[in-house]
């Protein structure tokens, strides 16, 4: 009844008048002028970053994600610090010296106090790390500190951590562990921690909205010298386009996760640039291969790693912004990376050969499970993958999976027998890969080598440093020829920055603002 | 009316109780949460201990009833991403949600009205050619597209307003538009169509050959009689708005409902999915109930007893 004359007014100076109003729309949005970017921002000392999503929580010691780290770190300060160069350095400890291969001593520093008054002493390093230690907090970082047995408090700006067994890379691990007040916390407790952060850092908590902005200021009696960006904006903004925007209206300085190609608009303004960095995080196809199967034939591993050309696909699906992998599990900045190991190339032929070899000349078909949009391009790097396999006469079938759905299969090793996942390593030692993907009995090992095992094992319990990359070099070596991945890439991590703000990315995801600078 | 108003909200807890349940179910049913809450190397122990801290190790049944419990009492349980109650981050959000609904029903009632009514009386006039274009792009422009759109020309281009964010006025025109888009177009056509409808009717010939005057005939007959499947379905939109919300909350950094409802979808934060959802469904049953109240007023013809 409604709708019966609707039609009939329908003319065709209607059609004509809807095809140049969207003429007009995208006119309208394709040019016009730009005025200078940085009028929207009007304190010059301000800084405001721009990330995907907000924290979860102000509790330095109750997360594990990149985001929340980005602005706890700001707020707190740990143990250890690692400089732009990946290098650890002192910070809340002066020193560091191993009593025995199971005692590390920690000489702290006198001088700092929390943001309340409250002062940093042993009794914080020891509360904070049975903080995160206690089952009962379920703290997501507890498995980082377990090989901590007990810690001693020598005196009030010495602790000893024992360890039970030997540990090398205690040091990594303390990078990343913020340093809360005890007295705060007991007192006012965990969620008032969370919700009001207390901490030594070079920026004082000011106010938290959930889902839109977190406003900190400059700690002006900080312990490093005073910092001269004077207050701290951390908005969310999900939307990758809608972030662009923001820094192209001036309205932000810093933004994380730029999608690869539109990094280009943000290179050729005069206002922003764009800040590239090799990230920790390295890119691979896993291969089941300690279940029966095609994948527990070496041969045939090898022939995927040769089939597959890394190059490429960083070139057109990632436009540029990507390492190839050189064989190995890890970078050339982690600690283990065995420069002398030859990755095998790009070689469809021999790949053909060595499949022919193993019995499948006449191809063969094997699973892939991908996640969509946890990487950078993760589902386009997974199909241009499968591409390349066909060619070589592997038949993929491709399942893109939700997050939820694609962790839950690994976890309970469910997964199909190749599968494309993402490893960040922010310890920059190969341990915190090699050790979960390929020590038997670990959550991610789908690979069997009874002598990778116990080179991980001696590796791990090895104090002697020369010792231990030599260790680490054999098993590159065996990896790179048992070829338990396909490599592919290391990804880049991409920020979008306006031209007023001198920063440097690093390799850690951190955005350290102690060590930036508006012009 | 008094034992209508109760038939309806007796209705209305039954819908409630059929949301939570399927809601429930579905969640349940999508995926293990324990294995997002921990990092991806934590020891299959520590799965199984925060399964059992979370309760997830009881059979389903129990945990429904477990969850009727708390749910009745206004306790969602705690947040398993933000270790808050549930149902506070969903309160928290609820105003900047509501305030983009509102507005968003603001632009389309406003605009919507207004032209549908031109439309229909001047059937030759631009302005019933600008309204059926309005109508076509309104309900066929994806809501993230046109969002994109405004921010790329009104923000970037023109910088006439904030690309997003939540703050004063300047921050809600856009997602108002965006949000209300849909909702204009639908309500105006369907405006313009009730108009055309009662102009036609026998009634309206006879208030004109009494020799009212044409305002009079339009705002007093034809508009009123006009308006009643329209607020039907203004009421039917306000769910389609709040929908919508999840969208138009992403584009434009609203700190709303929708974005915590995805990223606790994302999360399998099942406490907080369950507020979130139940909270939404709280609010669209109230509205079609005031809808249907509005429409026996407006309608004399509809009455329940």
């Amino acid at each position: 009844m409604l709708s019966a004359r609707r039609h009939s007014h329908v003319s065709q100076g209607m059609s004509l008048l809807l095809v140049l109003g969207m003429i007009g729309i995208l006119v309208l949005a394709g040019c016009g002028s730009r005025p200078a970017a940085t009028e929207a921002i009007e304190e010059e000392s301000e800084l405001i970053i721009a990330q995907g999503v907000d924290a979860t929580t102000l509790d330095p010691n109750m997360h594990a994600e990149a985001p929340t780290t980005n602005v706890v770190s700001n707020i707190y300060d740990s143990l250890l610090i690692r400089d732009e160069d990946g290098e650890i350095r002192p910070s809340l400890a002066e020193s560091l010296s191993n009593v025995d291969d199971h005692t590390w001593e920690l000489t702290l520093r006198d001088d700092v106090e929390f943001h309340n008054g409250e002062p940093f002493d042993a009794e914080s390093v020891r509360y904070t790390i049975k903080r995160i230690l206690d089952p009962e907090n379920n703290s997501p970082q507890a498995g980082d500190l377990s090989a901590i047995k007990h810690v001693e408090v020598l005196d009030d700006y010495t602790v000893r951590l024992i360890t039970h067994q030997p540990f090398p890379t205690l040091p990594a691990q303390l990078v990343d562990r913020q340093m809360v007040p005890p007295i705060y916390t007991e007192e006012k407790g965990a969620d008032r921690l969370s919700s009001q952060p207390v901490g030594t850092g070079p920026y004082r908590f000011v106010s938290w909205k959930r889902d839109e902005k977190i406003v900190l200021e400059a700690n002006e009696d900080y312990w490093r010298g005073t910092p001269s960006i004077k207050k701290v904006v951390f908005r969310v903004v999900p939307e990758n386009s809608t972030r662009i925007a923001e820094l192209q209206a001036g309205k932000v300085d810093l933004i994380v996760n730029v999608p690869p190609h539109q990094a280009e608009d943000l290179e050729s303004s005069p206002d922003t640039r764009v800040e590239r960095v090799p990230s920790t995080r390295v890119i691979f196809v896993a291969t089941v291969s300690d279940e029966p199967g095609p994948l527990a034939d070496p041969r045939v591993r090898r022939a995927l790693n040769l089939a597959v050309d890394a190059e490429s696909i960083i070139d057109s699906v990632l436009q540029g912004n990507g390492i190839p992998l050189q064989g190995q599990p890890v970078t050339e900045n982690h600690f283990g990376f065995n420069p002398a190991v030859d990755p095998s190339g790009y070689d469809p032929q021999k790949a053909r050969d060595l499949l022919a070899e193993a019995g499948y000349q006449d191809g063969l078909s094997l699973e892939m499970d991908t996640p969509d949009g946890r990487y950078l391009m993760d589902k386009e790097v997974a199909q241009a993958v499968a591409g390349q396999l066909q060619q070589v006469g592997v038949d993929v079938s491709l399942n893109i999976r939700e997050w939820g759905v694609f962790v839950e299969r690994i976890m309970n090793r469910q997964t199909a027998p190749l599968v494309l996942v993402g490893w960040g390593n922010s310890t920059f030692d190969a341990d915190a890969t090699v050790y979960p993907w390929f020590r038997t009995g670990q959550r991610f090992c789908f690979y069997e080598n009874a002598e990778v095992d116990q080179l991980l094992d001696d590796a791990r319990e090895t104090m002697d440093e020369e010792a231990r990359l030599q260790t680490y070099h054999q098993v590159m070596e065996i990896l790179s020829d048992d070829a338990p991945w396909i490599f592919l890439h290391q990804q880049m991590d991409i920020y979008g920055v306006s031209e007023r703000l001198d920063w440097t990315a690093r390799p850690d995801e951190r955005i350290e603002v102690f060590d930036a600078d508006i012009r | 009316m008094t034992r209508y108003m109760l038939r309806r909200l007796s209705h209305s807890v039954f819908i409630l109780v059929g949301i939570s349940l399927v809601t429930f179910l579905l969640v349940h049913l999508s995926g293990d949460p324990a294995s997002l809450y921990l990092p991806l190397d934590a020891s299959p122990e520590d799965v199984e201990a925060v399964r059992a801290s979370l309760g997830l190790d009881r059979p389903l049944h129990r945990q429904y009833l477990e969850f009727v419990r708390g749910a009745v009492r206004g306790d969602f349980g705690i947040s398993l991403r933000h270790r808050e109650p549930a149902l506070n981050l969903v309160i928290q959000r609820l105003p900047a949600t509501l305030q983009l609904a509102v507005a968003g029903m603001g632009v389309a009632v406003l605009t919507a009205i207004p032209l549908g009514v031109v439309a229909a009386v001047r059937r030759e006039s631009p302005v019933s050619t600008l309204a059926s274009v309005a109508g076509l792009l309104g309900q066929s422009m994806p809501v993230f597209w046109l969002g994109l759109l405004l921010i790329l020309l009104l923000s970037v281009k023109m910088r006439l307003l904030p690309p997003s964010g939540r703050g004063g006025i300047s921050h809600l025109i856009m997602p108002a538009v965006t949000i209300g888009t849909y909702s204009m177009a639908m309500v105006m056509r369907l405006m313009r169509s009730a108009v055309l409808d009662v102009l036609g009717r026998d009634f309206i010939r006879t208030a004109r050959s009494k020799g009212l005057p044409e305002r009079l005939v339009i705002y007093r007959h034809a508009l009123r009689n006009a308006l009643i499947p329209v607020v039907t379905v203004t009421g039917l939109q306000f769910g389609v708005l709040l929908g919508g919300a999840v969208i138009t909350e992403t584009v434009f950094s609203w700190p709303g409902l929708g974005r915590l409802l995805i990223q606790a979808f994302n999360n399998r934060d099942m406490p907080t999915i369950q507020a979130a959802v139940f909270v939404m469904a709280v609010m669209i049953v109230a509205v079609n109930l005031i809808t249907d109240l509005a429409y026996s007023h407006l309608d004399p013809t509809v009455r329940f007893g």
